[in-house]
């Protein structure tokens, strides 16, 4: 990983997902973000990683996921790119939580989170095997 | 490298976990993998301090949620506390407070455990 690159490529595998954060920590920072939104980013990140390394590639580190990140005077701009089956968060409705306390649900909270704390998500099915997630946290 | 590690204490029938680092997809079997052997001890009384918790996802979430059922059906249960506001707004953005006691001070989790039982 190179500190002046905005890109980096990482196997798909959640014991590297901590690479990741420290990645996106680092651009936000030098971008001179705050704690709480650089926070808010770094989990939002984490939490589509997390989705693509468990749903889409389902643990097989043979699958790679590249995070870019694109920087602007009024947006910070993530771009996630991944092989294999796409998602789109989009889709995915976010609980009741009365009702998921209620009935002691479990797992489902990645992309609520992802929703709360980003101000859009796109997605983009760009090529037949390729995936685009853009994350944009407006400033 | 980030990492996560769990410290234990007793005080009687409480048992008490220190997280300390990261809890994220890759280290939540660390916490999953305890709560299995608390309740293999039949240690039902849980208090869960997470003042040297640096971050958690989703996947640190779930593991309580995982738990909580179980051991609440064996009249114990899993009380949070000494959260930073950091580690606190994630819980609070998704109203954990809803299903799960969060104390400020390990002290006052302690004494409702005495009180309450």
């Amino acid at each position: 990983m190179k500190d002046d690159s905005n890109k980096i490529l990482i196997k798909s595998s959640t014991k590297n997902l901590a690479e990741v954060r420290q990645f996106i920590e680092a651009k936000a920072l030098s971008k001179g973000l705050d704690s709480q939104v650089t926070n808010q980013i770094i989990l939002s990140v984490d939490e589509a990683c997390t989705n693509i390394i468990k749903y889409t590639h389902k643990y097989k580190d043979d699958n790679t996921i590249e995070v870019q990140v694109h920087d602007s005077e009024n947006q910070f701009k993530v771009e996630i790119k991944y092989r294999g089956e796409g998602f789109d968060p989009n889709k995915v409705k976010i609980p009741d939580m009365v009702d998921y306390f209620k009935n002691y649900k479990i797992g489902g909270l990645g992309i609520p989170l992802m929703k709360k704390f980003m101000s859009k998500i796109e997605y983009n099915h760009i090529k037949p095997d390729l995936n685009q997630l853009i994350l944009i946290k407006s400033l | 490298m980030e990492d996560f590690n769990i410290r234990e204490t007793s005080n009687g029938q409480i048992k008490i976990l220190y997280l300390e680092g990261f809890l994220d997809a890759h280290t939540s079997t660390i916490l999953e993998s305890t709560f299995n052997r608390l309740i293999d001890e039949k240690s039902y009384k849980l208090i869960v301090n997470f003042a040297r918790l640096s971050y958690i996802s989703s996947a640190g979430l779930g593991v309580f949620m995982a738990y909580i059922e179980q051991i609440r059906n064996v009249g114990g249960d899993i009380k949070l506390c000494e959260m930073s506001d950091k580690i606190y707004n994630v819980f609070d953005m998704l109203g954990f407070q809803l299903l799960f006691e969060i104390y400020k001070e390990e002290k006052n989790a302690i004494e409702k455990f005495n009180t309450s039982g």
